[in-house]
């Protein structure tokens, strides 16, 4: 069982600055997501985590421990790889075992637990069978069982289900989920996958471009998101995104969307003090594609209109695009929902679920009161 | 023999107006100058030495060898083979040269791949340094290590440097030292093709490998022994078996530095049919001597091969365990 603290962590490679200043602390027993678009140097955080790599600068502290002296074989560090890595000379058995016997592990209680970890893994009848033959799926459950069986205080998994069918994904998911919960081990979960990182994280660093954008958890980073990259990252499909201006009226704010019409933000409502703390009219304004509905408001500034371009039907639910020409907006609805191409509609626009975010920085307005320290903010 | 296939014998104008049979018959006979070489180039050598073997002739008699049948004794040159005991002597002192210079040759040659597998400053520098010796003519090598083990040459200086005290052993006049300077020549010449190919055998071993293996705890002697070696096993072999093979044949050094002195503490096997044909001019029995130690090559071969494929290979690692 450990903690493990990033501190202020870069790692340069010819000049660029793949991970840059990257401070988080991952709790004992925690399950956290490392998650972002692939360059954005989660693996190499992984990498430097694990010791494979060296920082630039920066501290790595397991339990408050420096490890920058330890390699990696010191580390007690489980380490599952995007290609497995199986070592396909070996059988199925001598691939779970190489960990113990590496360690001098006396025979019989490597025979045990390799039983256990295959047992656990539900790959016990395929111990005999030479590694190389095995299915792309067997060879992930092997990975992990491989990791698993020195029992590491701290578990890496480098995307690790990148490479499975979407069937065995969906289940490898429950059963990730279900192992950490029986290992109690604080695992480190890299993956570019939102879905994968929102339904097993405890906590999701979202990254972009070597940068730690936001810290926290699924429900934080969805309904918090510190800037126009996490909002535009988290959630599928992802949020609307709309350049408006921000127009007193009275006591009132009015966000302007042109021909699609204006939003008022009656005073003391929550989106409004955030719209007054704004440095500059220019605004992005934010809104779910679940969120928005189609009730007939009387009031037309509870609303914009805008026409139905297409539809997506992907089953359970329905994406329409609709726009005005200027601007587009998504809409997830129920699938039951009709509507024909080219036909105009009134949007209803729930404020108390919607975003700000500075036009120049992309940073939402009055984030940090909102989230206040549970979240990191580096954009 | 080889028919050029059917597919493109029918794929020409000229097929459509012949058949298929008729056309396979003229490709046939296309082929048959090529064959007749094949067979002069291959065959009559073999059969001239198989039936110059048969008999007791030698050029000392004055007669062509087509006329050899007359001393026709069958079989006796290839008993005589079986109670030479200077053959088997040569044979032996091959084998322990060989054995012992191979098993250097494996050592240093691993040895330097394990370090060259790493990319490093100036590698290929040295890179290019560590296989000059390979790219030497092995008569060239011969005297180069004849004057380096001369009792005056720089080996002994060097030593006396070292000891602080004259030394001046006289290396080649010397049945073991001769010995132990040959087997010095061959394994400067050689250590660079044995890494070289167990260079290329690590190269392929997957990184992620290593680092998998490392990050569960192994140490790099582990790595080694666990990972990278077994993966290699194939690759290991071949060179072995490649140098025990050329070792066998092992001549130039031998003959420039030793000729296969003091006595014969240095004759290998191909030095002694050397002597047996330019020294004794035995023609029928040498001629009887290269076959049965080609054949005896070509089993070893064979063994090499049926060891290497993948099925048996697989088969033996369950044996082994």
């Amino acid at each position: 069982m450990a903690s493990i603290e990033l501190a202020n962590l870069t790692k340069v490679f010819n000049g660029v600055r793949a991970v840059d200043d990257v401070s988080l602390q991952v709790r004992d027993n925690e399950f956290v997501a490392l998650l972002g678009p692939s360059g954005c140097g989660k693996s190499t955080t992984m990498n430097m985590i694990a010791g494979i790599e060296q920082p630039t600068s920066g501290a790595i502290r397991f339990d408050g421990r420096d490890v920058a002296n330890l390699p990696p074989n010191k580390r007690g560090v489980g380490f599952v790889f995007q290609n497995y890595a199986i070592f396909t000379h070996l059988s199925v058995r001598e691939n779970l075992a190489f960990a113990l016997r590496v360690r001098g592990v006396p025979r019989v209680e490597v025979e045990a637990r390799v039983a256990k970890i295959a047992a656990v893994m539900r790959i016990a009848d395929k111990l005999d069978r030479s590694s190389a033959s095995l299915s792309v799926n067997e060879m992930q459950k092997l990975a992990i069982g491989r990791s698993a069986i020195a029992e590491p205080a701290i578990f890496l998994l480098d995307e690790p289900l990148s490479n499975v069918d979407a069937a065995f994904r969906a289940f490898m998911r429950t059963e990730l989920k279900h192992l950490q919960h029986t290992l109690r081990q604080t695992m480190v979960y890299v993956t570019h996958d939102q879905i994968e990182a929102m339904s097993l994280a405890d906590r999701i660093a979202v990254m972009n471009q070597g940068v730690l954008q936001q810290f926290g958890t699924p429900q934080e980073i969805y309904s918090a998101p510190v800037n126009t990259f996490v909002a535009n990252f988290i959630g599928s499909p992802s949020m609307n995104l709309m350049p408006s201006r921000i127009v007193s009226e009275g006591d009132d704010i009015m966000l302007q969307f042109g021909a699609a019409g204006a939003l008022k933000l009656e005073a003391g409502t929550p989106l409004f003090q955030r719209a007054r703390c704004a440095n500059s009219k220019d605004v992005i304004f934010g809104v779910r594609p679940e969120d928005i509905e189609f009730a007939e408001v009387s009031d037309p500034t509870l609303g914009l209109t805008l026409v139905a371009q297409f539809i997506e039907p992907i089953g359970p639910v329905t994406t329409i695009h609709f726009s005005d020409g200027e601007y587009r907006i998504k809409v997830l609805t129920e699938k039951r929902f009709r509507t024909g191409l080219g036909q105009a509609h009134r949007l209803s626009i729930p404020l108390e679920r919607c975003h700000l975010f500075d036009r120049e920085s992309g940073r939402a307005l009055g984030a940090d009161h909102e989230v206040g320290g549970r979240a990191h903010v580096n954009a | 023999m080889s028919a050029p296939s059917s597919r493109t014998a029918s794929a020409g104008k000229l097929t459509e107006a012949m058949g298929d049979a008729q056309s396979r018959r003229i490709g046939r006979l296309t082929t048959w100058p090529a064959q007749a070489l094949l067979l002069f180039i291959v065959l009559f050598p073999t059969i001239v030495t198989v039936y110059v073997s048969l008999t007791a002739w030698t050029p000392l008699d004055g007669k062509p060898w087509t006329q050899a049948y007359k001393t026709f004794w069958w079989f006796e040159n290839y008993w005589e083979i079986l109670s030479d005991r200077k053959l088997f002597a040569a044979l032996g002192r091959t084998l322990l040269i060989v054995i012992i210079a191979v098993g250097f040759q494996v050592l240093f040659g691993l040895g330097l791949a394990l370090l060259f597998v790493n990319n490093f400053r100036a590698r290929p520098l040295y890179y290019t340094l560590i296989l000059m010796p390979m790219m030497v003519v092995p008569a060239v090598a011969g005297y180069m290590f004849l004057m380096l083990f001369q009792s005056t040459g720089p080996i002994n200086q060097i030593i006396s440097v070292i000891l602080g005290h004259s030394f001046e052993v006289v290396w080649l006049a010397n049945e073991t030292l001769a010995i132990v300077a040959v087997i010095v020549g061959e394994v400067w010449q050689w250590t660079p093709m044995v890494f070289l190919i167990l260079l290329a055998g690590l190269m392929s071993v997957p990184e992620d490998q290593i680092k998998a293996a490392r990050l569960l705890g192994a140490n790099w002697a582990q790595i080694i022994w666990r990972i990278s070696l077994p993966r290699i096993k194939g690759v290991l072999a071949i060179a072995i078996g490649i140098r025990l093979i050329e070792g066998l044949k092992l001549f130039d050094i031998m003959y420039i530095m030793t000729k296969g002195g003091p006595g014969v503490a240095t004759e290998t096997l191909s030095l002694y049919i050397y002597k047996r044909t330019y020294g004794d001019l035995e023609w029928a029995y040498v001629s009887a001597l290269g076959l049965v130690i080609v054949i005896t090559m070509s089993l070893l071969g064979l063994a090499l091969v049926a060891l290497m494929r993948p099925s048996r290979r697989v088969q033996l690692v369950h044996v082994a365990k």
